[in-house]
């Protein structure tokens, strides 16, 4: 095909957008629509998962030491623990720090009462360990287990296996809300071009006539569809921009809630701008020119 | 050249459309064909154009076996021909420029090519003073005259013109018909359909009669305006 027919048809696409303004703008407001829907699921999903993530993270092993346990070998022990694959981080917590926080945690009578036994500290020191993957917790424990020098280890394998089960259950839901959100979408913009392309299938039909082929007729359609679909994600970009900015705020006035939940804090829009953005772009771009393509098939067969 | 060798269209709904019909337009005929409603002249276009197949026997078409011709090659086909309705069917949004050009953009035809024929097309047809007039603004015979011209732009092999006087006044037929003369006289083939035996007899040459879905005549007859 010609540079100059290229030309024409991108310009029948354009022209066309504001010929029948009031379809394009009617699907404009359908796409804007399921992009937001969508978007606004996928955002909500990926923080959701934020959350459980720092939860998961909240969800550490405790490894007693023995007491005989020497200061060289607490140090080989503590790499030895930290060699162990799944192991994100292991930090050390001794006798003394946990007598001291223990004896903070009390009131000032039991304080009074524990003072005297000082000298004789019955706690033990202790490792803190935090895993990379939770569904492998089990088998890090048992590693951390048979190492020597090691009392016991605790570890909350049920809590683990609930964060795990409610993990899975919530990416299989957020994908199959996604999933149907997108052929919801597909289906209700090639429904609202189709109503645009049965209005012009007398246009449609003398093309055919003089020897227009499929892609010719198709090409305007598909650019009409593939720019309303642009400007629909940029809207939906800019509403996003607005509902997120809200939602985030909301979380950050009630940080204590987060903090609990073992989260610092959701993603930040300036975090995220850039891939929320292409992201909406594209899928503006790919929903409108598929949109456009299904719904031409029908009346451009020559 | 068209030609129809022992061909027989036979619809879904179980109607006899064609019999057996064989026939041959040579490159510079100018033909009318005739016949009652019903009588199968449509369907005689419609397998020109390849909207519809054959159930029996070959069309042939500038060339095309039509029985051979796959579908994404229609296109090449109806590019040899130019096509006038009874409705006019031009593009309501564009104008008369614009309609007449849309033949020669839709043939990736070069841009100098399409500023110079399409000017040229519609002087012919003697519509240059409403070149950027839309189709609405045209009167039945004028816009009758785009389609003319958008039918000729492509200086097709075969201009197929159906009931092209049906929607206009009497008098502006003549026009339409004279025009088609010309156009014919340079060398075009011209397969005109028709139900207007006024016109016919005027202009005389040849005439193709379908009755029933067969040919029940084809003979050449010498125009009113011949003995004038």
């Amino acid at each position: 095909m010609k540079l100059s027919s290229i030309n024409y048809l991108v310009g029948k696409g354009i022209s066309s957008i504001w010929k029948n303004k009031m379809m394009s703008f009617a699907s404009f407001c359908i796409m804007l629509v399921s992009l937001l829907m969508v978007g606004l699921s996928v955002l909500a999903s990926i923080n959701i998962n934020k959350i459980i993530s720092g939860i998961e993270g909240k969800n550490e092993v405790i490894v007693v030491i023995k007491d005989d346990t020497t200061d060289e070998y607490l140090k080989a022990l503590e790499s030895g623990i930290s060699n162990i694959n799944n192991v994100d981080t292991v930090t050390f917590y001794s006798r003394e720090e946990a007598w001291e926080s223990m004896i903070k945690n009390m009131t000032q009578e039991e304080q009074e009462l524990f003072q005297y036994a000082e000298g004789d500290n019955p706690l033990p020191d202790t490792y803190k360990v935090s895993v990379k993957d939770i569904e492998k917790m089990a088998n890090t424990t048992n590693r951390i287990s048979t190492l020597e020098g090691v009392e016991s280890v605790q570890a909350s394998n049920e809590f683990a296996d609930v964060l795990i089960s409610v993990r899975n259950i919530f990416s299989v839901i957020a994908l199959a809300v996604v999933i149907a959100l997108i052929i919801v979408c597909l289906v209700i913009i090639s429904n609202t071009t189709r109503t645009s392309v049965f209005a012009r299938r007398k246009e449609i039909n003398i093309m055919k006539y003089v020897g227009a082929t499929n892609k010719f007729i198709k090409i305007p359609f598909q650019i009409e569809g593939t720019i309303v679909g642009i400007f629909a994600a940029v809207a939906a970009f800019i509403l996003t921009l607005f509902v997120y900015k809200g939602a985030f705020n909301l979380f950050q006035d009630n940080y204590q809630i987060l903090k609990i939940l073992g989260v610092n804090s959701l993603y930040s829009f300036r975090d995220i701008f850039i891939p929320v953005g292409v992201a909406y772009l594209i899928a503006g771009a790919v929903i409108g020119f598929i949109g456009t393509t299904i719904s031409t098939s029908k009346y451009v067969k020559v | 050249m068209v030609e129809f060798d022992n061909v027989s269209v036979r619809y879904s709904s179980g109607v006899d459309a064609l019999n057996h019909v064989s026939l041959k337009i040579n490159d510079g005929d100018f033909a009318f064909v005739v016949g009652s409603s019903g009588a199968g002249k449509s369907t005689l276009i419609k397998l020109i154009l390849k909207e519809i197949d054959a159930t029996e026997g070959t069309v042939t078409v500038n060339g095309f076996n039509l029985r051979k011709l796959k579908r994404r090659k229609i296109p090449n086909l109806r590019r040899t021909l130019g096509i006038v309705f009874q409705d006019f069917r031009l593009i309501p949004t564009m104008t008369v420029y614009e309609n007449v050009a849309f033949v020669l953009r839709v043939i990736d035809a070069p841009k100098k090519y399409i500023k110079s024929r399409v000017p040229y097309v519609i002087s012919l047809v003697g519509l240059a003073h409403k070149a950027k007039a839309y189709p609405e603004q045209l009167s039945g015979g004028e816009q009758q005259r785009v389609a003319l011209a958008r039918a000729l732009v492509n200086d097709p092999q075969l201009i197929i013109a159906d009931e092209p006087t049906g929607n206009i006044d009497p008098a502006l037929s003549y026009e339409i018909v004279e025009l088609l003369k010309g156009i014919n006289e340079c060398g075009t083939t011209i397969l005109m359909v028709t139900h207007e035996h006024d016109i016919v007899r005027h202009f005389g040459g040849r005439i193709i009669n379908i009755n029933a879905g067969s040919i029940a005549f084809d003979e050449t007859i010498g125009g009113a305006n011949e003995a004038k």
